[in-house]
């Protein structure tokens, strides 16, 4: 009886992590074939191994490039989600009064609106700043939109922490605004990693606004780059697997050597909250 | 050197106490600028004829008169809710089946966990072109197998069908975020103190009966962010669908945010803001609802 549970338990687990790789395996078979063979033949499921599918892909969707910008806006504007609402969080949780508990209910509020609603606007304040097509602004656009949920993560974990590491410090004669730099910053390590993470992967597959605001060629993203390639190349389907793959691997990548602080931020961070 | 006098130095000392109370300040300023201020705007224009070019004049709400009365907008309406009805529910069932599954103790359990959640990493526009690959009739990765396995007569045109489109990005849709469901499940799963359920236990609670009156009630915080994004997330569905049908077949799957997109592109600036301010209700009225309703349970236990 033991057993047979034992079994079961190791079949389902299996057919859960069958089922989340499946389109992974998809694209990698897609990926190391040549043209001649995208489709699937008999119970044969490797894939050729053509390799120059990658530098092909890579040539001719200049992902190059797209990787850079991609990398200047994610990396910018990921370290300015994690000053900005470290601080902010370190603020809400510490000192309340009215206004601190204004901000917070008002982030809140707005974590429910939808992007979308301020694209025309947006547009027009983007153009008054010189901040179409440029990484500045689409770093500090995106950084606000990842700022509500990186800010309540913060703030939740900060509560949960006990005061008395920043007291002895302020008792020394810090002021509040070192204390935290000096102090209670480094005790924020798990819930930074999950901050990274998931605002790091929103920026890097941001697709909503960069289609707006990253119009000229030389300013694609990831998403962009790939996007195009799709829509120019009809049925090369052994080519955009290829330019996917290349385009998903830095966000893959980064996910996989941080994840191991990811659950434990999460688990300070959103559930304590 | 420069010389600082005693004056200044207590003027910057009395700075730097008071600081701290400027702490949000910088994330503030950000988001009036990035988002309040726009929002703002964006409320304005919704009353306009705008079409984002020629100077626009004001018409009060009939932008919104002309949504209640737009056939195509009332369906995207039916496909969204639809959409979320499917979505947000099977989210939270699978996201906390497989968190149950995945905080047992067993050989490779942190890589399954890093594997579920991996296509939540893969950007929704590629993760839809490769189901396109996968759903694609007689072509695609789904049909082979079936084909392989003699069970061909179960496969179909999956996407093209209008009657089954929506279902197939409902299931895409659970594929890829079930992974986040999930860690913020186990996240609360492994916040509950282990002595409780030994209690339990001990009190000859089965498995079940811990599982209604020990995990369920302890997981309440987990419960209600996942519910919340679910429902913020699956309303404001947009990548999955355009990647995948593009809206159609006909305007089958078309959701409130592609038809705002497509509103938008069609210049009618004014409208499409209207719009997107009604998604916002939509949106925002299940989650105070759901967030009312809870409140009152919250005191119970």
């Amino acid at each position: 009886m033991k057993l047979t549970n034992h079994i079961s338990k190791y079949v389902i687990v299996f057919i859960m992590a069958l089922l989340s790789i499946i389109p992974f395996y998809v694209l990698l078979y897609l990926a190391l074939n040549p043209p001649s063979r995208t489709m699937f033949d008999g119970f044969n499921l490797l894939p050729d191994f053509h390799f120059q599918n990658f530098s092909s892909a890579w040539k001719s969707s200049k992902l190059g490039n797209a990787i850079i910008n991609s990398l200047i806006i994610t990396v910018g504007a990921v370290l300015t989600i994690v000053l900005v609402s470290s601080t902010a969080g370190y603020s809400i949780a510490r000192f309340k009064n009215k206004w601190n508990s204004a901000i917070y209910s008002t982030l809140l509020l707005c974590m429910m609106i939808p992007a979308i609603i301020i694209t025309v606007p947006l547009y027009t304040l983007m153009k008054n700043i010189h901040g179409i097509n440029s990484h500045w602004a689409m770093i500090l656009l995106l950084a606000t939109n990842s700022l509500p949920l990186a800010i309540f993560l913060y703030t939740s974990f900060i509560k949960a922490l006990p005061r008395e590491i920043e007291e002895s410090a302020i008792m020394d004669g810090c002021t509040y605004f070192s204390a935290f730099w000096r102090i209670t910053f480094h005790f924020l390590k798990p819930v930074t990693a999950s901050v990274v993470i998931i605002s790091g992967l929103s920026i890097w597959n941001n697709y909503g606004q960069a289609v707006f605001f990253l119009q000229s060629q030389s300013m694609r993203t990831v998403p962009l780059a790939i996007n195009m390639f799709f829509q120019s190349y009809g049925a090369q389907w052994n080519l955009m697997a290829a330019a996917a793959v290349i385009g998903v691997s830095p966000a893959v990548i980064t996910f996989l050597v941080f994840q191991k602080y990811f659950i434990k931020g999460i688990t300070a961070g959103a559930v304590k909250g | 050197m420069i010389q600082i006098g005693e004056n200044t130095l207590m003027l910057l000392r009395r700075i730097s106490t008071h600081l701290h109370k400027f702490m949000s300040l910088p994330a503030i300023l950000l988001f009036a600028f990035f988002f309040i201020y726009p929002l703002t705007q964006g409320i304005g224009i919704s009353l306009t004829d705008s079409n984002g070019i020629k100077a626009a004049s004001f018409i009060g709400l009939d932008n919104f008169v002309t949504f209640f009365h737009d056939d195509r907008a009332m369906n995207d309406v039916k496909n969204t809710v639809l959409f979320a009805l499917g979505s947000a529910p099977l989210l939270n069932l699978f996201g906390f089946l497989y968190a149950l599954l995945l905080d047992r103790q067993f050989k490779g359990k942190s890589i399954v966990r890093t594997i579920v959640y991996l296509p939540a990493v893969i950007s929704p526009l590629i993760m839809g072109y490769i189901w396109y690959f996968i759903l694609q009739p007689e072509r695609g990765f789904l049909y082979h197998m079936l084909n392989q396995l003699h069970l061909v007569f179960l496969s179909g045109d999956w996407l093209g069908d209008s009657s089954s489109a929506l279902k197939v990005l409902v299931l895409v849709n659970v594929w890829q975020y079930v992974g986040i469901t999930m860690v913020v499940y186990l996240a609360g799963l492994q916040s509950i103190p282990k002595e409780i359920y030994e209690q339990g236990k001990i009190d000859g609670a089965s498995y079940f009966a811990s599982l209604r009156y020990i995990t369920i009630p302890m997981l309440y915080p987990s419960i209600k962010i996942n519910i919340v994004t679910n429902i913020i997330g699956s309303l404001s569905v947009f990548d999955v669908i355009l990647a995948l049908t593009d809206g159609g077949p006909g305007y089958s799957t078309e959701s409130l945010s592609i038809y705002i997109l497509r509103m938008l592109y069609g210049s009618f600036t004014g409208y499409s803001t209207a719009v997107a301010l009604i998604l916002f209700a939509i949106i925002i009225i299940p989650v105070y609802v759901f967030l009312r309703v809870t409140k009152s349970k919250e005191y119970e236990m």
